[in-house]
């Protein structure tokens, strides 16, 4: 028997020897170590930074590779480490922050047979890695797409519910005051226009893009596309509204117009989309209905108040009878669905679209106010024709209409802005894969699907579609790209026959493979392995 | 650096004789139509812990079961009917031990031990293909090691992380 000892231990003789005695091996299995413990402990939660980490295993070892990653996706090599028996001491950096660590190690053992692994710790409490940078954001489109919304608004409410306010509350009042008219082209265009302008947004080109038909193309297959050409059409009908000889013609088409236009606003945007959409579409559709008969009522009934005293003070009194129910469903179906959207209170005060409702919601307040006073005080003196309050009444029209106009241009950022609604559904999307083997096959889900504290679930199927006994399942995480070996997970089994892994942290956003071994029996493994997309 | 580490820790290894980190077959290679003697070597336990059980898994072909009792285990041999009929010296035998389990020992992580089983090698094993008998190691706490993985084709069992031990066969010895 060969027994080298260190006196004869010439690198080359022994390297040599080696040589011989590996050729001597052909066929035979190699040697596999196993880690027995990890400090820190795999998967824990510290409260400082560790000094030592260490790794120890069921034999000594030599590591290839040591590496800690860092929770924002950087690797560090760990060359300060020493062999204990068969404990890996290893530094640990100095400079450690919070969250999440992915200590990854590759060792090998007495035969040369590299095995490798990961463990990873948290310091602080488990954390993700920090956003990608934020898109970039083309503020030329997103101005003009604003601006579009806004004018679209006053030519749904001015334009459009001007011209049925002329046509049904204020007799002889014609297709009402100029601004009336024009709000209505304006509105025309600027839709038209937010077509290509959306179209831009979706395909992320620069304003110079309009040009091209493509963009155009684009816009209408979003869901903005329905609206933009049931919106034309609710415009066009304003327009003949506006001029054709025909009384009965002329109030059809501006009911025709008004029902068009606030149907198109139902048919796309945050809140329209939001479930349930039974109740959501139709309270888009009363909220911009009562939008429009009330906003829309305010120009005409200036203009009448100015021109003729007669006509103007009962269409005055027509406005205040009927006003009331309006603004009552109005607030409700916007409550309702202010409600849907922000879900708590406190994404009021955190998030971009709580921040809109508020700023929104001070203006309604200001209006409202106004709105009172009116009501109360200049109402009933301009409608007994007091001259004075005449004067009065058309000047806080004007204003009331100028707050209207800030109301939409606040309103229109919502189009910027995801509800807490939609952020927390995003959020929470979780991962799936399927992954199939001519023996088994198991749908594996990672909830949430984003990087940090998850929960892995997998529902196992034999390759006939019955359910499959297994004895054990262990989840096996690994991610080349970001070097990091794999993490074993145990799963328990549920009382739904699905196997469940609690407490899992994913240290990266990324690309992992996801490998799930299943004990059918006590000598029979399965191995199934798929990639799955993590988000940051 | 590396390399040194290595040649030196193969030289040490097979100057030691034993050295094996996963369950193991000390005789690697056997005919077939002969008697052969499974050694099955066990460096250590699951994840520190002790071994309390060991479990072998009788392959198809080889019959004439017979398991070496060890002191401090209780020694159980589970029966069963195989896939086929063999021929054992001209006697046709369909049943016979088809696990072998021994239990109720306490083999430290720190500690080697061998578990050894006589049986025969039918002819009607493929000469030129490797044998594996899966092993599972049982520890407290529900642990369990398992070597248990057989390579699919193409596959080496240096690919593998759990290999069952397995044994060469050859072409059985003439002249009988």
């Amino acid at each position: 028997m060969l027994i080298p000892n260190r006196s004869l231990g010439r690198p080359g003789i022994v390297a040599f020897l080696a040589g011989i005695l590996w050729c001597c091996l052909a066929g035979m299995a190699l040697a596999h170590a196993s880690l027995t413990a990890a400090v820190p402990p795999d998967g824990a939660v510290v409260g400082a930074p560790p000094k030592t980490l260490s790794l120890s295993f069921s034999e000594p070892v030599s590591p290839l590779v040591l590496k800690l990653i860092l929770p924002d996706g950087q690797a560090r090599a760990l060359d300060g480490f020493v062999l204990r028996d068969t404990t890996l001491e290893i530094a640990a950096p100095d400079d450690l922050g919070p969250g999440t660590h992915v200590l990854t190690w590759r060792v090998v053992s007495e035969d040369g047979h590299p095995v490798a692994g990961s463990t990873i710790f948290s310091i602080g409490a488990p954390g993700t890695a920090p956003q990608a940078a934020a898109e970039a954001i083309d503020w030329p489109v997103r101005s003009a797409l604003w601006l579009a919304k806004v004018v679209t608004y006053a030519g749904l409410c001015f334009g459009i519910g001007g011209v049925f306010a002329a046509r049904w509350l204020i007799v002889n009042e014609g297709g009402g005051p100029r601004l009336v008219g024009a709000a209505t082209w304006t509105g025309l265009g600027a839709t038209v226009l937010s077509l290509g302008l959306q179209g831009l947004d979706a395909l992320g080109a620069p304003l110079a893009g309009l040009l091209d038909p493509a963009v155009w193309k684009a816009g209408f297959a979003t869901s903005f596309g329905a609206t933009v050409a049931v919106l034309s059409v609710a415009f066009c009908l304003a327009v003949v509204a506006g001029r054709s000889g025909s009384a009965v013609l002329n109030r059809t088409a501006s009911l025709a117009a008004l029902v068009a236009g606030c149907v198109a606003l139902a048919l796309s945007g945050h809140a329209s989309a939001a479930a349930p959409q039974w109740l959501t579409r139709p309270a888009v559709f009363v909220h911009a209905l009562t939008i429009a008969i009330w906003v829309g009522a305010l120009l005409p009934l200036a203009s009448a108040l100015r021109r003729d005293k007669d006509a103007g003070r009962r269409a005055l009194g027509r406005f205040s009878r009927l006003i009331p129910f309006c603004v009552a469903l109005l607030v409700l179906a916007g409550l309702l669905l202010a409600v849907i959207q922000v879900r708590e209170p406190a994404a009021l005060l955190s998030t971009a679209y709580g921040n809109v409702l508020l700023a929104k919601t001070g203006l309604l307040a200001v209006l409202f106010g106004l709105v009172a006073v009116n009501r109360w005080m200049l109402t009933g003196p301009a409608a007994r024709g007091g001259r004075k309050a005449v004067r009065r009444l058309f000047r806080a029209v004007v204003v009331e209409t100028l707050i209207v106009v800030a109301i939409f241009a606040v309103a229109a950022t919502w189009r910027f802005t995801p509800p807490p609604r939609a952020l927390a559904v995003a959020a929470a999307q979780p991962a799936t894969v399927h992954i199939h083997s001519d023996k088994a096959m198991v749908e594996v889900t990672v909830a949430p699907g984003r990087a940090g504290p998850v929960e892995i679930s997998a529902v196992l199927l034999g390759a006939d579609f019955n359910p499959l006994n297994a004895k054990e399942v262990t989840f096996v995480l690994s991610n080349a790209q970001a070097g990091v070996e794999p993490m074993r997970r145990k799963a328990q089994l549920q009382t739904d026959g699905t196997w469940k892994a609690r407490d899992v942290v994913i240290p990266l956003a990324g690309q992992w493979q996801v490998r799930i071994d299943v004990l059918v029996g006590d000598f029979e493994l399965l191995r199934l392995q798929e990639a799955i997309e993590v988000q940051p | 650096m590396f390399k040194r580490t290595l040649a030196t820790a193969a030289v040490l290894a097979l100057g030691a004789g034993t050295a094996f980190a996963h369950v193991s077959l000390q005789l690697k290679e056997a005919p077939v139509g002969s008697t052969y003697r499974a050694i099955f070597q066990v460096p250590h336990g699951c994840e520190g812990k002790p071994t309390l059980t060991v479990r072998v898994q009788i392959p198809e072909g080889v019959i004439a079961v017979k398991p070496q009792p060890k002191a401090g285990w209780t020694l159980e041999k589970v029966k069963g009917a195989y896939a086929n009929s063999y021929d054992y010296y001209g006697t046709p035998t369909s049943e016979g031990v088809k696990e072998v389990v021994w239990s109720g020992g306490n083999l430290a992580d720190d500690e080697y031990d061998e578990f050894v089983v006589r049986a025969y090698l039918t002819k009607d094993l493929k000469a030129g293909e490797t044998l594996y008998f899966p092993v599972v190691q049982e520890c407290p706490d529900g642990m369990a090691e398992r070597w248990i993985e057989i390579p699919a084709e193409g596959q080496s069992a240096d690919d593998l992380e759990l290999p069952a031990p397995g044994v060469k066969l050859l072409e059985a010895a003439g002249g009988h």
